[in-house]
């Protein structure tokens, strides 16, 4: 019968052509047999795909991944995370300081304030020694005429239901005479030091108001939030930063184009500009101009005080020739866009962020939607080219899927979770590296209730906790005791700092004396209340999970109630962290080098939506905060930040309990390759440098046919 | 029949509206903002999160959202929030990847679930037909996810080769046809995976209607004729036994994009299940919504389908 016999044969047959592509593929083993370009090609995993490959735009970790290989900035970081110039050869950073007349304001003598009075008692004193010494001082200061300059103010200004209004208001300001000062380096105590000259309290009461003219009629509300802003806009006494950069000669976009400071400025413009919605406008937003003082030197100068700004500059630079309004506009028009789209077209909608063309390492050539993104190095880079030919980028959502594809070889590197951790340190077939990660886990409390105000009382609850079997234990040794709000790879972790101790009986001997005592059901109660609050986290973290019921049983034992509870991210941060509503959370930071701890611990960021959620606060530590955004001598920051650290620590806002450990397991085969001066090539084992970071010398790897001995 | 086709395709539009609207709404009843606005990003401050709101309509009321995403939609506008991108080309290119597979499992699914239901049919009750009612059930129950899970560490295991995504990464310098057999090979075990859940329930379903026509008279009487056992079970009794099944071809459609999704994930397979999958995860409500538009058409084209179809295959219905 023909039927069954069909029936049976197409089935067979079928399974039997599937089955001996089998022999077709390649193994772990031979990846390169008959394949020799795959020694050449690297290839990494990734949990998401990119989204938008354009260094102003993206904010992802897959597009920054990408972006900064493809895009470079005029600096970056080097071996010991010091800044180092990449597109920028060298830069310098200078100040320019202007003191405005206040006309209300009497000199201490009782005189009134005027511009040549105020002028020459300042020379004066500076002459006659009457001034402390103003470091970086090398000329005079000048007194500026009085001038007038029109500009625009954007006010946005938010309804009951959260919804943005802007406001755009013209102004007339009438600039009065002022006092300049120029100095090499950057003082932010310099108009302090004039205090013997100008008396106290010159700087309070300024009357903006003489100054300042709107040129419309504003509502009340329009109007309270614009005068918030009289003293950016006018300030009485302003620094000005100014960083002067010099650019590398000789560098070449992908497509053969020359940088210049063009590029620079335009770059800066691109962020600022309020279409293209960029992430990156706080970094750039302190920017006062951008000028541009031959094609390779560029000045920048800055609004006010605002020390991590030159670390914005590691951001990739844009090719003008690319973006510009010329270029959008052909795009434009190429692409045949309806009415609508056109109207909105603007940088974010362009190709570019899905063919960049930048400066870096390596070009772009393919990009498949959450399938790779394929890279090739650049042969004119300016350092000379990668050895590695080819990159590629994998989006593998799975990590068991990535850890599958990295054991058959079709991906050279893999991040070992801390309880595989083990099995590849035992492991012939590849390196590993361990390194502290960025991040911290913690318990925070909500410093605004009553229970927690204390910081006896929350110093008693984390000595409850046995951080070092919740290391040992938890994440499987993959962790360090961290006690402070700093990385500790970075120099502004003070490192003799102790971490609390496991002390229970000392934690209910501190909460006794606070008047807890211990009720016949084994809680501590205080006033007919017991020791009781809710400790909440959000949902798909084990490690949180397990680190809150930890929690919940080592307060036990001291005799504190605390009741968790797991919420889905979404609703955790809206209905919880966001709006302040809660007792105590388990949760991490993820950071960067940046000393600045502004958003996380300032008070003044301790609304809803902010990032100091448990309501810190501490007047001494906001004012250490504000001199280290205010600080660019490195030395002086990094006493202040020891100082920092340690306030903090003793306060005790979180329990800070570990920092995480990552592992990154690489095929043995992979080499750092360095030249011998007499063209020898030589092979050196992979090492990690300050940072933890194992691929700042990737641009020198390859993977060899066989395993090196080291 | 026209008449027929006519009357239910305007009833279908008028469902597609209800549907869309509805679904429209439960996406944005769900907890959870587009990702692109990135709460956590420390620099942020609300002003920006408010003007990148704004540029998404999503402060505007729902309605106004609905009429902007049907709007968007018919000129060919709409665009991703995650990455601006047009979705209309990106749900094309994720659609051809996704093909291959489904057309693969789908006739894995076929050709061996007709096979392993009739001979158990035939022969019922015997040790084989115990074995296949057992497996099928096991393999009904056990999730899809958990047995690809095994069968991947079995295969990268025991022989070492890649088995995930479309093809093996760095063979771009290869030989064509090592090249061909590299993305046959990468179909292999994400399609026998799908296809092993649709092996079990359609040879059940298989061997309960071939049980069924097997029983009826016209069996007996083609047996009593003398006919040999072959004619009367694939002759007689297979061709009556089909017409239902006929009608199932139509309800393939939707599983083109809703069928794979597990199946896409764990693979890293860059089809439009993952599409969707990732379009939740991010929030990324123009994607979600016109997937889903896209599963609702095909839905209703597809029940349009099988009931045309079965009145095609069988005689006795007419359609008014």
């Amino acid at each position: 019968m023909l039927t069954k016999r069909l029936l049976l044969l197409i089935p067979l047959v079928l399974v039997l052509f599937l089955l001996q592509s089998f022999f077709w593929v390649p193994t772990y083993e031979s990846q390169s047999v008959g394949n020799p370009g795959r020694l050449r090609t690297y290839i990494e995993a990734s949990i998401g795909d990119a989204k938008i490959l354009n260094p102003i735009l993206n904010a992802d970790a897959a597009s920054s991944n990408i972006v900064s290989r493809v895009f470079e900035g005029l600096l970056d970081l080097d071996e010991n995370l010091n800044l180092r110039g990449r597109l920028a050869t060298e830069w310098s950073i200078t100040e320019g300081a202007y003191l405005l007349v206040n006309p209300h304001h009497r000199f201490p003598d009782g005189h009134e304030v005027t511009g040549p009075q105020l002028f020459q008692r300042i020379t004066q004193a500076l002459k006659a020694g009457l001034i402390q010494e103003m470091p970086g001082m090398t000329r005079p200061p000048e007194l500026l005429p009085a001038g007038q300059r029109m500009e625009k103010v954007s006010i946005v200004l938010l309804d009951e239901q959260g919804k943005p209004r802007i406001v755009e208001i013209p102004l007339r300001v009438e600039v009065p005479e002022r006092v300049a000062f120029y100095l090499t380096q950057v003082d932010q105590d310099l108009f302090n030091r004039l205090t013997p000259v100008l008396g106290e309290r010159y700087f309070e009461h300024f009357p903006y108001e003489e100054f300042i003219h709107p040129q419309e009629t504003v509502d009340q509300e329009v109007e309270a939030s614009l005068k918030k802003k009289y003293p950016e806009i006018l300030p009485a006494g302003e620094h000005n930063p100014t960083i002067l950069f010099r650019l590398r000669q000789g560098v070449k976009f992908h497509d053969g184009h020359v940088f210049d400071a063009g590029d620079v400025k335009f770059t800066y413009e691109s962020i600022m500009n309020p279409k293209n919605l960029s992430p990156r406008t706080p970094d750039f937003e302190p920017i006062k101009h951008v000028e541009i003082l031959d094609p390779f030197t560029v000045r920048i100068v800055y609004k006010r005080l605002y020390s991590p700004a030159i670390n914005a500059w590691t951001m990739g630079i844009l090719p003008e020739h690319l973006l510009n309004e010329a270029a959008l506009t052909l795009e434009k028009e190429k692409r045949g866009l309806s009415e609508e789209a056109q109207k909105t077209f603007g940088m974010r909608e362009s190709q570019f962020n899905r063919h960049p063309i930048g400066s870096g390492t390596f070009q772009f050539i393919e990009w498949q939607g959450d399938e790779f993104i394929h890279l090739r190095r650049f042969e004119d880079y300016w350092e000379g080219p990668a050895q590695y030919q080819d990159f590629y980028m994998r989006i593998i959502p799975e990590l068991f899927t990535q850890e599958v594809e990295f054991r058959t070889g079709a991906v050279d590197l893999y991040g070992a979770q801390p309880h595989q951790v083990n099995r590849y340190k035992n492991d012939p077939t590849y390196q590993w590296f361990s390194s502290l990660a960025f991040a911290y886990t913690y318990i925070g409390y909500n410093n605004r209730k009553p229970l927690f105000a204390e910081p006896m009382i929350r110093t008693a609850l984390g000595m409850a906790i046995n951080v070092d079997e919740i290391i040992e234990y938890l994440v499987y040794g993959e962790g360090e005791r961290t006690t402070g709000p700093y990385p500790k790879n970075t120099e502004w972790y003070d490192p003799s700092i102790q971490p609390l101790p496991y002390d229970p009986q000392g934690a209910r001997d501190i909460l006794e004396s606070a008047g807890w005592k211990m009720n016949a059901d084994g809680w501590l109660e205080k006033n007919g209340k017991i020791f009781e609050f809710n400790l909440i986290t959000n949902n798909g973290n084990p490690i949180r999970k397990n680190l809150m019921t930890i929690a919940q049983n080592a307060w036990k034992k001291i005799g504190v109630k605390a009741n968790t509870q797991v919420f889905e991210w979404a609703v955790f941060l809206n209905d919880f962290v966001n709006t302040g509503d809660f007792d105590a959370v388990v949760l991490g930071w993820g950071m960067t080098i940046d000393p600045d701890l502004y958003q996380i611990w300032h008070s003044s960021q301790a609304g809803p939506q902010q990032l100091n959620f448990v309501g810190y606060n501490n007047p001494r530590v906001d004012e250490i905060i504000v001199r280290i955004r205010q600080e660019y001598d490195r030395d002086r920051q990094e006493q202040l930040t020891h100082e920092l650290h340690r306030l903090i620590h003793e306060d005790q806002p979180y329990t800070f309990l570990y920092a995480p450990l990552s592992t990154r397991v690489l095929d043995k085969k992979i080499v750092l390759v360095e030249e011998g001066p007499d063209g020898q090539e030589e092979y050196k084992k992979i090492f990690p440098i300050k940072s933890g970071d194992i691929t700042f010398y990737f641009h020198k790897w390859r993977k060899l046919e066989f395993t090196p001995n080291f | 029949m026209w008449n027929f086709i006519i009357r239910n395709v305007a009833q279908r539009l008028i469902l597609l509206v209800i549907v869309s609207f509805l679904a429209h709404s439960f996406i944005h009843l769900a907890p959870g903002e587009p990702s692109e606005v990135d709460p956590m990003n420390p620099r942020m401050k609300p002003e920006d999160i408010a003007k990148i709101r704004a540029a998404f309509h999503l402060d505007d009321p729902l309605y106004m959202q609905y009429v902007y995403w049907v709007r968007d939609l018919a000129t060919g506008e709409l665009k991703s929030f995650k990455d601006s991108q047009p979705v209309l080309p990106k749900i094309w290119d994720r659609f051809l990847n996704s093909l291959p597979l489904f057309i693969l499992a789908t006739i894995l699914i076929w050709t061996w679930a007709f096979p392993t239901g009739i001979y158990g049919a035939v022969h019922r009750g015997g040790a084989y037909d115990r074995l296949t009612v057992f497996s099928s059930y096991a393999l009904i129950s056990v999730p899809g996810f958990f047995l690809s899970f095994l069968a991947i560490l079995w295969v990268v295991g025991w022989f070492g080769v890649p088995v995930i995504s479309i093809k093996t990464f760095g063979m771009e310098h290869a030989e064509p046809i090592y090249q061909a057999m590299d993305r046959v090979w990468h179909l292999v075990i994400p399609s026998i995976m799908a296809a092993i859940g649709g092996i079990a329930i359609l040879s059940r379903y298989v061997r309960s209607q071939m049980l069924e026509v097997l029983g009826q008279d016209y069996v007996r009487t083609a047996r009593a004729k003398g006919l040999k056992e072959d004619t009367v079970i694939y002759g007689h009794a297979l061709g009556n036994a089909l017409l239902p099944f006929v009608t199932m071809f139509g309800l393939l459609l939707p599983g083109l994009i809703g069928g794979s999704v597990i199946f896409e994930q764990i693979f890293a397979w860059p089809g439009l299940g993952r599409l969707a999958f990732e379009a939740i995860l991010a929030r990324d409500f123009p994607i979600i919504m016109t997937l889903n538009f896209i599963v609702a058409v095909l839905t209703l084209l597809g029940t349009l389908l099988s009931d045309i179809l079965y009145a095609v295959v069988d005689p006795r219905i007419r359609l008014h």
